[in-house]
């Protein structure tokens, strides 16, 4: 083969890989912006929780928080679980998710801990960590008295 | 590239021998003369890979259930980041892979490419030719809009027409008693897991046996040496597959066709259309009335796909060129000049309503309000620069569109005061007309049964049964002017008391004039 077939032939072979590549990238990132979530965190709102009359004193209160949540083209109604507390500071609200991976802790009554079911996490009633793998302590949540309706609210 | 890299790829390659499936891939010899018609294949494989890669994407965000797979693919036309764009390329997709397939076909058949020793690859094409239409059809149940829905139950009604075991074929496709759930979790299952791994079978044993037997070339062999498929043949198909993918992605940025309705087992008012590679199908059956309907479904697409497929057999001669193939070719042609013909009667027939027979009055009304009414002739007209005028077959708008604009122009077209209908039942009357005219105009009436309708649509119909249409706390009026003459008619409508003592029909007396009274009386005498 002659030297211009050759250098066509490397034109062609540069042409081919080039434009192959940056069609398949483009498809490859048509794909990727597609499949990257659009949101992943809902805003916070304050929502009602409990009376302050409703907190037992000597534990903290289990409160059940329902919101209705747009989840995709699907309307779910979001369940999460939070513990109001009082103490000399004022009122205190845990999440109830481990910190550690995710399961839902409950309030011991005899031990007066907050236990995971999961990996032995224990938590004191402020929300520390006392023993198990939990990196942190439970999530503290922000927590006021809404002045109009003097119910403890909690930004979830 | 350094020696190191080197090194590690030809460590690599000793491992795995990838150097030679790169030379298997690329420097396949094509015979000279080989050039831009053998890009078709290569067109069909890049959008069949297309589907696949959009279809994954669509499927992060579709719910095949029928509480959630319209709202799903709302959501993604809507709200999915390039959802819309993702939609259309598949969509518009399916269509360039059955084009691309045609083609493909067309140019094997063109170029005497089935004859021996490639029959079976011929026959595997045909085959993949239909796992394709599968796709098509499997996959245009899944947005669950009215279209989706009674294109479906349409097929699966035309799969009972196989003999012997059609009751069984539809029920397993169907799923369940009705289309419903069932058939919808069926369908994407078939769409997304089954037919998937098929095709790419087939594709791969397509490919394969191409290979095994190589390209086959002009239709008359050219002397000189075998040319490498890399890099002058790859850059054929890759320019080919930057047109194409031009055009598809012009299409996909308007989207797919817009999301109708949510499917609906119940309403009367709507005529299905299959997607356009259906069409002569569709078209076909028309001419096979009752019994005969099996011929149309099933009969003649098979006869035709099986003499395709023994094309080998029945061209068995030793040269390609088209004269020497004269016979076949010709039978080939007029085939696909049927094809052709019927897919274009099938595009033309475009009715948008189930309605058919005789105009009820409430449509005759309406097409009487229509016509006399000077707020729809202030834009709907021959001279006006904001609207053409109501014509039957040129009204596309969807039902719930018209019936915003018929109460409030003011909404779709800024600059209407007054909507054409002040009342409910003018309003009722004008709806049904449209729907009507969507595919027939409307028919000839003189003046006074037409005026009779409008009358009688707006002050009778709510309580009174007129040619199925109506209200039922009143006597059925269908056939009166069997019982009553005009006179006694007119007598009744003016003050049903004077003939009844215990009617409960008010009297029109007051709110009709004399001349109105008599225009219905007469009407209804006229009803035998």
């Amino acid at each position: 083969m002659d030297g211009s077939g050759e250098d066509r032939r490397t034109a062609l072979a540069r042409f081919v890989t080039v434009i192959g590549g940056l069609l398949t990238a483009g498809v490859a990132s048509l794909v990727g912006l597609v499949a990257a979530p659009m949101r992943l965190t809902t805003p916070r709102t304050w929502r009602r929780a409990a009376a302050p009359d409703d907190l037992p004193g000597n534990k903290p209160l289990t409160v059940v928080l329902t919101a209705r949540d747009a989840d995709g083209w699907y309307e779910t109604k979001k369940q999460s679980v939070v513990f109001l507390d009082r103490d000399a500071s004022g009122y205190r609200a845990l999440s109830a998710t481990c910190a550690h991976l995710g399961c839902r802790v409950k309030w011991d009554d005899t031990q007066a801990k907050f236990l995971c079911p999961c990996h032995g996490g224990v938590y004191d009633r402020q929300g520390n960590v006392l023993a198990g793998p939990p990196p942190r302590g439970l999530e503290r949540l922000n927590v006021r008295v809404n002045p109009q309706t003097a119910q403890l609210e909690v930004e979830l | 590239m350094t020696p190191r890299a080197e090194a590690l790829l030809d460590w690599l390659d000793d491992r795995t021998g990838f150097r030679s499936i790169r030379h298997v891939l690329l420097d396949e010899p094509l015979p000279p003369g080989t050039a831009w018609f053998f890009t078709l294949g290569s067109i069909l494989l890049v959008g069949l890979g297309l589907q696949v890669v959009t279809g994954t994407a669509l499927a992060l965000y579709y719910a095949p259930t029928p509480d959630h797979a319209w709202d799903s693919v709302r959501f993604i036309t809507t709200e999915v980041r390039l959802g819309s764009f993702l939609r259309g390329l598949h969509h518009w997709g399916a269509s360039v892979v059955v084009v691309a397939a045609v083609l493909h076909l067309i140019r094997v058949v063109g170029f005497g490419s089935y004859r021996k020793p490639r029959e079976v690859n011929w026959i595997i094409g045909i085959v993949i030719l239909q796992v394709i239409l599968a796709f098509g059809l499997t996959g245009y149940l899944l947005p669950w809009d009215q279209r989706a829905y009674w294109a479906t139950v349409v097929s699966i009604n035309i799969s009972k027409l196989t003999p012997v075991v059609g009751e069984w074929v539809a029920g397993f496709l169907r799923g369940g008693p009705e289309v419903g759930a069932l058939t919808l979790t069926r369908w994407y299952a078939l769409h997304v897991l089954v037919l998937p791994p098929v095709l790419a079978g087939l594709v791969a044993a397509h490919l394969y046996l191409m290979r095994r037997h190589g390209i086959s070339g002009p239709v008359r062999e050219r002397r000189g040496t075998p040319i490498e498929f890399y890099p002058r043949q790859a850059a054929r198909d890759l320019t080919m597959a930057i047109a194409v993918g031009a055009v598809l992605a012009l299409l996909a940025w308007k989207g797919a066709p817009a999301l109708e309705p949510p499917a609906d087992p119940t309403a009367s008012n709507y005529i299905p259309r299959p997607e356009w590679y259906f069409l002569g199908l569709f078209q076909l059956l028309k001419y096979f009335p009752g019994k005969l309907e099996v011929i149309g479904a099933l009969v003649v697409p098979g006869v035709a796909f099986t003499l395709l497929a023994l094309f080998p057999w029945i061209d068995r001669g030793k040269s390609r060129a088209w004269r020497d193939r004269a016979l076949i070719l010709g039978a080939f042609a007029v085939g696909l000049a049927s094809i052709v013909t019927l897919t274009s009667l099938g595009a033309m027939d475009r009715p948008s309503t189930a309605a058919t027979g005789a105009w009820n009055v409430q449509e005759l009304a309406g097409a009487m309000l229509i016509d006399t009414s000077a707020q729809c002739a202030t834009c709907h007209n021959a001279a006006s620069a904001i609207a053409g005028p109501i014509e039957a077959g040129h009204i596309g708008r969807p039902a719930d569109w018209l019936a915003t604009h018929v109460v409030d122009p003011e909404v779709i077209a800024p600059g209407v005061r007054q909507p054409p209908a002040t009342n409910q039942r003018d309003t009722a009357a004008i709806l049904a007309a449209l729907a009507r005219l969507r595919s027939a105009p409307a028919p000839e009436q003189d003046p006074s049964t037409r005026e009779a309708a409008v009358l009688f649509n707006r002050n009778c119909l709510s309580c009174h049964l007129v040619d199925g249409i109506g209200g039922v706390e009143g006597p059925d009026l269908s056939h009166v002017g069997r019982k009553y003459d005009a006179a006694a008619m007119a007598k009744r409508v003016n003050n049903p008391v004077d003939v009844k003592p215990d009617a409960e029909m008010p009297a029109f007396g007051g709110k009709l004039t004399p001349a109105q009274i008599q225009t219905i009386a007469a009407w209804l005498a006229a009803k035998q």
